[in-house]
């Protein structure tokens, strides 16, 4: 709970493709901890880490999107706007099949893409996940759709967003 | 030789090198379609060239592993190009036995 309002709070929350529209264009993670290549700068003055400060690492924000978020990615851009072509690849393939699909700017935020790519120990975007799972990037995305894999994958999905 | 000047090689020989090397590849073929992101907004201010490549390998050393674990194998052995300015992978990864006869 604590660390749901937290990331909400520090990461501005998540991108819901089903409610997206073009107000949310450009919101997402303005709250990034910007690293600051000045050497210089005392530490006084320099940007604070809230995640750091907190306790609570974003290895535990991305363990939480995931749980919480049926369908989560990780990407370049938002789903309404990908700024990649393999993002918006995944983006795409995941809207044929009706479901909220989640999503996090990883542009916005230098330690954000780090943390991710920690926790699936993958090194590219866009990273999909169903069901608290790694599934892969758009390349494995693609080929479940073409060979039925990701409609079984997400029929639960769908069932269950169709309950009252 | 090609050991000594395996920097001076472009990163698509050195990706082809390091992967046939490692997977003992009977198909290999690696694309540089650096051009197509040219203007990339994720790469904004950083080297646009040599960035994503299409690689496609039929290894029988991908026999049994799922395509994550297949990716991860490409993924490791590049781990160099990874860190050094290699962007994204379009991976097709294929065993023999999948791969079939030869298409055309």
């Amino acid at each position: 709970m604590a660390t749901r309002m937290f990331s909400n709070l520090v990461l501005r929350g998540i991108a819901q493709s089903r409610v997206s529209r073009s107000s949310m264009v450009g919101q997402g993670l303005t709250y990034s901890t910007r690293i600051s290549g000045d050497s210089d700068t005392h530490e006084d003055f320099q940007p604070t880490n809230k995640l750091k400060d907190s306790g609570i690492s974003i290895q535990d924000v991305v363990q939480q999107d995931v749980k919480e978020n049926p369908v989560m990615i990780y990407m370049k851009g938002i789903p309404d706007a990908p700024r990649c072509g393999f993002s918006a690849l995944a983006v795409k393939v995941l809207q044929q099949y009706g479901i909220p699909i989640s999503a996090r700017n990883i542009l916005e935020n230098p330690a954000l893409k780090e943390g991710v790519k920690a926790f699936s120990n993958w090194p590219t975007f866009p990273q999909v996940f169903i069901k608290g799972e790694f599934v892969g990037g758009s390349d494995i995305v693609l080929n479940m759709h073409q060979n039925g894999q990701l409609k079984e994958l997400l029929s639960d999905i769908k069932n269950a967003s169709a309950k009252p | 030789m090609a050991s000594r000047s395996s920097n001076m090689l472009s990163r698509a020989n050195r990706i082809r090198q390091k992967l046939q090397a490692a997977l003992e590849a009977s198909v290999l073929e690696v694309e540089d379609v650096s051009y197509q992101h040219a203007g990339h907004a994720a790469l904004k201010g950083e080297e646009p060239n040599e960035s994503h490549f299409n690689v496609k390998i039929v290894s029988p050393n991908f026999d049994g592993q799922s395509l994550v674990k297949r990716h991860r194998m490409v993924y490791d052995l590049l781990a160099d190009e990874l860190k050094t300015g290699l962007h994204a992978i379009s991976i097709v990864a294929k065993t023999p036995q999948e791969s079939g006869l030869p298409k055309s």
